[in-house]
């Protein structure tokens, strides 16, 4: 059976993961695509998906929470979804600002901490945050019950790694004991440096202020000292939302290409996943040169200079013959690539997706995508 | 456009979006430079990058090392650019680990957004300076910034921009301004962009060169397409223009005959479905190629797609000898 149709049936939560340019929002698109044709209510979130593609699914911007393809998309390319469709943009800063508002003992506290200058840098600039949001919106959606599977996009990190650590790297932030202690005491004694006794916290309070001003420097204590009171349901949240990760309903699928930087990269995800306790569903294989033949072999050199000096037909039959060739040369090397992740993770937990003679930007692209995914129809 | 002057600047900024071949082109460049006698040093941004096993070196670290004759290699690490800022700018000699620890370094770089990127550049202006906060002093003649920004590439080369907005006065304030100043001197500086001719790389390359301009008072100098399907260019038969009404087996198979070898049915089938694939490709590639060159003043540069799945120097060559022909057409 097709690993992912076996998790489609299976699994509440399918988390698409891979390095960047392997086309992780399309295959992810696919995989809620065949669930919704399958029956199911499926809901894809996505991170950052083609202009042309988040259009194509009726996606607007600013809408955090999921919305329905609408049903003429599919009887336009000659579907019947039994299921429905549903997808969504992750929009980090509200999801944050809903989390806030969750765990924040007053409104009043909450209002504060997001009208702060630090908090909002948090969302658009601290590595980590967008990862750990996307885990958040997953667990909230996934809470609602209101659908049978999620599949959820993973953002383009530099390397698929950073996202397995980045809700930890963001409680960590927020509880390091450093920040806490530092600058809390800088708050209490109303922004007055000299006023902190600490030597330790003195001298990190000046630096930063000699750095980047006093202004910064207040803003970040107030951000530290709104947030007392909120570390333990901050904490226990993460820890629910990794439970979730770590559950039975959880599946996790690794995107690749063939080429030896993504397989590589593949390689050492599906074995960080291993580590850390998180459960390896399969292996999508994206953009495959198709194997046409097993080469042609009778040709010789001779044979090539000889039709170069002929006729059109000759020249055109050793154009011809010289692309076959180049072609043979890209999925032989892939081929190797491949042969090398077979050792590492079997090949049926795979499914291979050629590299296909059309673009996957549109609803019409991921219908092409997923009848290679699951040509069972 | 003569070599010597594509090399005038002495840094080389290669931006573009995540897995479009910046490493790719960042090396073949270099060994540009190399071949003309330069030092040349490739800086990649806060990441272990493929760079290093293509010259069978190890892993690159922040003090440059030498991968081939001329060409070198380091690894700009965040933590490491904010010591040795803390060591030279405040003169803390024994930098306490507490000023290094992830903790900090997210906290200051989230308190400033911007610091991250400013960082970086300013390990690039110490470099074209010159100057080492510790360690040797290299000269180098072409600094090559393999920009590999986390998120869009306009956000690393605004950040200068942002952070003076944000940081109203001190030294920091300043030092922006300095790399400002480094970035927008053509003398100085020239920002290349790289591309694949596929939707979200050329829709992110258009906004880019566009905003470079506005928001950063920058001109982009070229953009390379890279990976483009190209049928032998020696052949003056190219696939790109072929008669669909040529591939008829009969007609494949008498010329086959006539050079003295013989095709079988299967072969004609890979002949003509090969053909079809790259046609069918290197179509969409057109079409986006075309647009890029409608929305872009900047000139572009196609470098072809090697029938390779991975990187290997002997390709890096070909695309620096690529590299050579065109640059000197522009």
């Amino acid at each position: 059976m097709n690993p992912i149709e076996d998790l489609i049936d299976h699994k509440e939560v399918i988390v698409c993961a891979g390095s960047g340019g392997v086309g992780k929002t399309t295959i992810a698109a696919s995989i809620a695509l065949r669930a919704a044709l399958e029956g199911k209510k499926a809901a894809v979130l996505t991170i950052d998906p083609a202009r042309r593609l988040a259009t194509s699914l009726g996606l607007k911007e600013l809408s955090n929470h999921p919305v329905k393809v609408n049903r003429r998309k599919f009887t336009a390319a000659g579907l019947e979804p039994i299921g429905e469709l549903h997808a969504m943009m992750l929009d980090t800063k509200t999801t944050f600002d809903e989390v806030v508002l969750q765990y924040a003992p007053t409104r009043a506290q909450a209002e504060r901490i997001i009208a702060n200058r630090f908090y909002r840098n948090i969302s658009s600039t601290l590595s980590g945050t967008q990862e750990y949001m996307a885990m958040e919106k997953l667990y909230e959606l996934h809470s609602s019950g209101d659908y049978d599977v999620l599949v959820v996009d993973t953002p383009p990190t530099r390397n698929a790694l950073d996202f397995l650590d980045s809700p930890r790297r963001l409680t960590d932030f927020f509880e390091s004991r450093m920040l806490r202690w530092f600058l809390i005491p800088y708050m209490k004694a109303g922004g007055g440096i000299m006023r902190v006794a600490n030597v330790a916290a003195n001298t990190f309070l000046r630096l930063v202020k000699r750095m980047v001003g006093g202004e910064v420097l207040q803003d970040t204590a107030e951000f530290f000292g709104n947030l007392e009171g909120m570390y333990d349901g901050f904490k226990e949240r993460a820890q629910e939302v990794a439970a979730l990760l770590r559950s039975d309903a959880t599946t996790f699928v690794v995107v690749t290409s063939p080429s030896d930087e993504s397989v590589g990269e593949a390689t050492y995800f599906g074995s960080r996943l291993n580590e850390s306790g998180l459960p390896f569903g399969a292996l999508v294989v994206n953009r495959v040169h198709p194997k046409l033949g097993d080469g042609i072999q009778v040709v010789k050199a001779r044979h090539l200079r000889s039709l170069k000096e002929g006729s059109s037909d000759a020249r055109l039959l050793a154009a011809l013959l010289e692309n076959e060739a180049a072609f043979m040369r890209v999925v032989g090397l892939e081929e190797d690539n491949l042969t090398a992740l077979a050792r590492k993770i079997p090949r049926h937990r795979w499914v291979r997706v050629p590299y296909l003679e059309r673009e996957a930007v549109d609803f019409p692209g991921l219908v092409a995508i997923s009848e290679q995914m699951f040509p069972s129809g | 456009m003569l070599l010597e002057d594509f090399f005038s600047p002495r840094i080389l900024v290669i931006a573009g979006k995540g897995g479009v071949g910046k490493t790719t082109v960042s090396a073949a460049l270099a060994l540009v430079a190399a071949r003309r006698g330069r030092k040349v040093c490739v800086a990649e941004i806060d990441r272990k990058g493929t760079l290093p096993r293509l010259f069978g070196g190890k892993a690159l670290g922040y003090q440059p090392s030498e991968l081939s004759p001329g060409v070198w290699g380091m690894n700009i690490v965040v933590e490491e650019a904010l010591a040795e800022y803390l060591k030279v700018q405040y003169h803390l000699n024994r930098i306490s680990r507490m000023f290094t620890s992830p903790q900090f370094v997210d906290y200051i770089t989230t308190a400033a957004p911007g610091l991250r990127d400013i960082l970086v550049l300013g390990k690039v202006w110490y470099l074209e300076q010159g100057r080492s906060g510790g360690g040797p002093v290299h000269d180098f003649d072409t600094i090559i910034v393999d920009a590999q920004a986390s998120g869009h590439m306009l956000t690393f080369l605004s950040a200068p921009m942002g952070l003076a907005d944000a940081v109203q006065v001190g030294p920091l304030r300043r030092q922006s301004e300095w790399i400002i100043d480094m970035l927008r001197d053509r003398e100085r500086t020239r920002v290349h962009m790289v591309t694949l001719a596929e939707e979200m790389p050329v829709q992110e390359t258009v906004e880019t060169s566009g905003a470079l301009r506005t928001r950063v008072g920058l001109v982009p100098s070229i953009a390379f397409a890279n990976a483009i399907y190209t049928s032998n260019p020696n052949s003056k038969d190219s696939l790109e223009h072929s008669n669909p009404e040529k591939l008829n087996a009969d007609i494949l198979k008498e010329a086959a005959a006539a050079a003295g070898f013989r095709l079988e049915d299967d072969d004609i089938v890979a002949l003509v479905g090969y053909a079809g694939f790259f046609k069918a490709r290197s179509a969409i590639q057109r079409r986006h190629l075309a647009g890029l060159r409608r929305n872009i003043e900047e000139p572009v540069i196609e470098l072809p797609f090697l029938f390779s799945a991975g990187l290997a120097l002997p390709d890096i060559e070909r695309l620096a000898d690529e590299i050579e022909i065109k640059v000197a057409e522009l």
